[in-house]
């Protein structure tokens, strides 16, 4: 009976062990477009825990952010972000804005700082992640502001690169370049291939 | 009209307003007129558009800079920045028919941060430019002016931008003089990449691209890094180490893919930084690269090689020297196929096992001579003077047979029918093996290339397409042994086909032509002079060798020692074939070698003369012979003025040349002296990393 129960014991910790093998290999496969995407456990500004498994049924959308990043401010100052997260928000995608940048570094910010800044630019994320560890950034491979990534409803990462096709900090470009995060969502609602799914990022680099 | 006063004063006021005005418009145009350069700064870098000259000529090119003076610890970015930033753009305003060439873009640095990975510039940045001028110039001066964008970053980053004009007088002295920045410029163009001169190629590997380069007789290099920046954002992941191998011929390096790795990787571009540990401290070059994709994922192409030399194999049989044994061997199955359909069909097999096995023991030899360190490409073959000559031999005897000089075909034929009909199936092993074996000479001239090619691919894909050419060949018999009713659609040998042969005999005397051509690019007259008489032996061998068949014995062996002799005398004049004045890529390049005599001979003689120390082993020395040195346009330049070209080879350490580099502060190679005319001057000691604008400013100084 007693070598039976310890058996058991045994077996659970080898299928525990084996969890932890399969989930850090899928966690070293977070950057592939077309794998499931890493789950991360992160605390928003407003102090809700968001868990990204949590969210399947529900594409997700990444967008690594600094605001006083120039490339940042060209998509904010023009609009364009604050659109796209809104068209996004209204369809029902979860829309994470993550702040990767380290503690006295450029773009770090408190919680309230980080909600002042949602109001007076009008933003409309599902939530700003703070990350000034930058343990999410660097699960991801951000590299800059803004870096941005599509995780589908099946918790696949569909979509990894630049917010749009034109990298420069003149928002005067935006209206000529290839719009990557728009026609992707778009793909994705219609239940099409994403053709461009892999981009050149652009922007300044992630403040680690 | 009645005067007013007033009027009168309005005016006045009005006027002088008006000069005024503009004297002030005019104060600053003056001032940019004298001044080469506008600068403008900001907090982080002072940016100034310069040129290396303080004119213009009609019709001349000169070079223009956009120089950034980049505060500490701040940087500006590359052509292709890396994991982030931005790189410089500029918009030119050119005065009608000129024309700008893009930025030539200095190699960069690395500029790690935190885990990612820039390329740019820190310190200072110059991008260059090419401006030329149209062969007819109006004006007096012209001005150009620029529109830059810009991004310095440090952690944090700065989008700048600047408005430049340059204005510059327009020269018709013919003596357009240097600026203040002409020192810098020069100086910066020795980190602009020069065309790599070694052929390279890359493979797909995984998540890896290995980039190979072939540098010859550097394996005793030392290189203190070696790093190659992409052209392009996402081909490489610009954060992972490269790892590099350099052995006896190839440089290799293991890249990481980057985030745009799904997308098929046909070419790769960008500049590889080379920094050589060298005796007198590290010497770092840049190099473009451009290389194609040799094999990699894409299974297509690879197929498509396979069919290629199957139909090539198949066309091996209506070559001269193999139909002949194929109606044979069509006719011998034909007789026997009746009786016994089994033994037929098991012979069809066994021989294209015989065909097979020769073709795997061909490319199993041609593998392991590569493997040995033999350059086996058929191309780089007829770099070698010898080999020509043999080859040239081989094909003029071809010839020879086909027009019936002599028959050598008979005996292998016959013997092949002998074994053909000989029941046993290492009889007909033998006849594939002996159908390749013949098949060989037909098969050089025209399938060099293919040959080639496979013989440059891994070791396994060259095997199946050498056992691919051998399936081909062997396939006609396959098919006619296990279905005996084809051969009646072959043709049915006959007296046309003693004419065919005789036909095909010219393009072979035109190959041997061809190949005598090529021998006069190698070698001097007297050596070429004994290539063509080899050529008569072979005529004179095969003649002996065809009218001594029947003969007696003392005739038999009174010619075979002929023959011998014959032969001896040609493998002799053969290896003595002496290279043309030129081993090098030009045609004509004077150089002797050094000694000390030689030296002071033509110093007494007051001849200028360029030293030039090298070594087998030293990249930066042999690079700048082939891209500078060794240049049709310096060898001209250096026969103009009579300069005296002096090489000293260094590679096996030669103590004259060390007491030399010793004198000169040195420890190794490479060092170029510039000796003028007059005795009593001094040498002028030339700068390591050379550029043709380098040794012609230093030639101008000799006059």
């Amino acid at each position: 009976m007693q070598r039976q129960i310890l058996s058991r014991h045994t077996f659970r910790t080898i299928l525990l062990l084996s969890c932890l093998i399969i989930a850090t290999s899928i966690a070293n496969a977070a950057v592939t477009v077309g794998k499931p995407a890493a789950d991360f456990t992160a605390v928003d500004s407003n102090g809700k825990q968001h868990i990204l498994s949590q969210y399947k049924g529900k594409t997700v959308v990444l967008e690594w952010t600094n605001h006083d990043c120039p490339y940042v401010r060209k998509h904010y100052g023009s609009n364009n972000m604050q659109s796209l997260q809104k068209e996004a928000t209204d369809a029902g995608i979860v829309w994470l804005s993550i702040i990767s940048s380290a503690t006295g570094k450029q773009g770090h910010v408190s919680a309230s700082q980080a909600n002042e800044l949602t109001q007076s630019r009008n933003a409309y994320p599902t939530a700003v992640i703070l990350d000034e560890k930058g343990d999410i950034g660097r699960l991801y491979a951000a590299k800059t502001t803004p870096h941005m990534y599509i995780i589908d409803k099946t918790g696949k990462l569909v979509y990894m690169g630049g917010i749009d096709s034109i990298p420069s900090s003149n928002p005067a470009d935006i209206p000529a370049a290839s719009p990557y995060i728009k026609t992707a969502l778009k793909s994705l609602a219609e239940g099409k291939p994403i053709t461009d799914n892999v981009t050149r990022p652009y922007g300044c680099s992630v403040k680690y | 009209m009645t005067y007013n006063p007033i009027r009168f004063l309005r005016y006045i006021w009005l006027y002088r307003m008006l000069v005024i005005t503009c004297l002030a418009w005019l104060y600053p145009m003056a001032l940019n007129a004298q001044t080469s350069a506008q600068t403008v700064t900001t907090p982080h870098v002072s940016t100034s558009l310069v040129s290396e000259r303080d004119g213009i000529e009609a019709g001349q090119s000169i070079w223009l800079a956009l120089h950034f003076d980049i505060i500490d610890d701040w940087h500006t970015y590359w052509q292709n920045p890396g994991d982030s930033g931005e790189a410089p753009r500029i918009q030119w305003q050119l005065p009608t028919d000129f024309t700008i060439s893009e930025i030539h873009w200095p190699y960069p640095q690395r500029l790690p941060v935190g885990p990612l990975m820039n390329y740019g510039y820190s310190n200072e940045a110059w991008l260059l430019v090419r401006l030329t001028a149209p062969d007819k110039l109006a004006m007096q001066e012209i001005s150009i002016e620029a529109r830059a964008e810009w991004l310095v970053c440090k952690e944090e980053c700065i989008p700048e931008d600047g408005q430049f004009k340059l204005t510059l007088p327009v020269i018709t002295t013919g003596d357009n003089p240097a600026s203040v920045w002409a020192d810098r410029i020069q100086a910066i163009q020795q980190h602009i990449p020069q065309t790599s001169p070694w052929p390279s190629s890359i493979r797909l590997e995984q998540n890896q691209i290995k980039l190979d380069i072939q540098l010859n007789q550097s394996s005793k290099a030392q290189l203190q890094d070696v790093y190659f920046f992409p052209d392009q954002y996402g081909i490489v992941d610009h954060a992972a180490k490269q790892a590099y191998t350099l052995t006896d011929k190839t440089l290799s390096l293991q890249i990481q893919r980057g985030d745009l790795n799904a997308q098929p990787l046909n070419q790769l571009q960008g500049v590889l930084v080379l920094s050589e540990r060298l005796a007198d401290g590290t010497i770092t070059r840049a190099f473009a690269i451009n290389s194609t994709t040799v094999t990699g994922t894409n299974l297509q192409h690879f197929f498509t090689i396979l069919a290629f030399a199957l139909l090539g194999g198949l066309l091996l049989n209506i070559m001269p020297c193999v139909f002949p044994i194929l109606s044979l061997k069509a006719f011998s199955i034909i007789k026997t196929a009746a009786q016994e359909p089994v033994r037929v069909r098991r012979n069809g097999f066994v021989f294209t096992a015989g065909v097979l096995f020769s073709f795997a023991l061909i490319a199993g030899i041609l593998l392991l001579l590569r493997a040995g360190g033999e350059a086996i490409g058929w191309g780089f073959q007829l770099q070698s003077p010898v080999f020509v000559m043999v080859l040239a031999w081989l094909i003029f005897a071809m010839g020879l047979q086909f027009s019936g000089l002599w028959t050598f075909g008979e005996n292998w034929m016959g013997s092949g029918q002998r074994l053909a009909s000989q029941p046993s199936y290492l009889g007909t092993f033998f006849t594939g093996v002996l159908a390749v074996i013949v098949a060989t000479p037909c098969t050089a001239p025209f399938m060099g290339t293919a040959l080639g090619y496979a013989i440059s691919q891994p070791a396994w894909i060259a095997m199946l397409i050498f056992l691919s050419l051998g399936l081909g060949m062997s396939l006609p018999w396959l098919l006619i042994s296990l279905w005996p009713a084809l051969s009646k659609y072959l043709p049915k040998p006959g007296a046309w086909m003693e004419r065919a042969k005789q036909a095909l005999a010219f393009p072979l005397y035109a190959t041997a032509a061809w190949l005598i051509w090529v021998l006069a690019q190698q070698v001097n007259q007297q050596s070429l002079l004994y290539a063509l008489l080899s050529l008569v032996c072979i005529a004179m061998v095969l003649w002996f060798w065809q009218n001594t068949r029947q003969a007696s014995r003392a005739w038999r062996i009174t010619a075979m020692v002929t023959i011998l002799s014959l032969a001896g005398l040609m493998t002799v004049l053969a290896w003595k074939l002496e290279p043309a004045a030129t081993m090098q890529t030009t045609a004509q390049q004077s150089w002797e070698h050094y000694t000390p005599e030689l030296l002071s001979r033509y110093r007494a003689e007051g001849k200028p003369v360029l030293l030039n120390f090298t070594a087998a082993w030293c990249i930066t020395c042999l690079v700048n012979e082939k891209m500078v040195l060794g240049t049709p346009d310096i060898q001209m330049e250096l026969r103009d003025k009579g300069v005296v070209y002096i090489k000293g080879d260094w590679t096996n350490r030669n103590p004259a040349i060390t007491r030399v580099l010793e004198q000169y502060g040195r420890s190794g190679v490479p060092l170029y002296l510039l000796f003028p005319s007059d005795p009593q001057r001094q040498a002028i000691v030339l700068p390591n990393i050379l550029t043709k604008g380098i040794v012609q400013q230093n030639l101008q100084l000799l006059d």
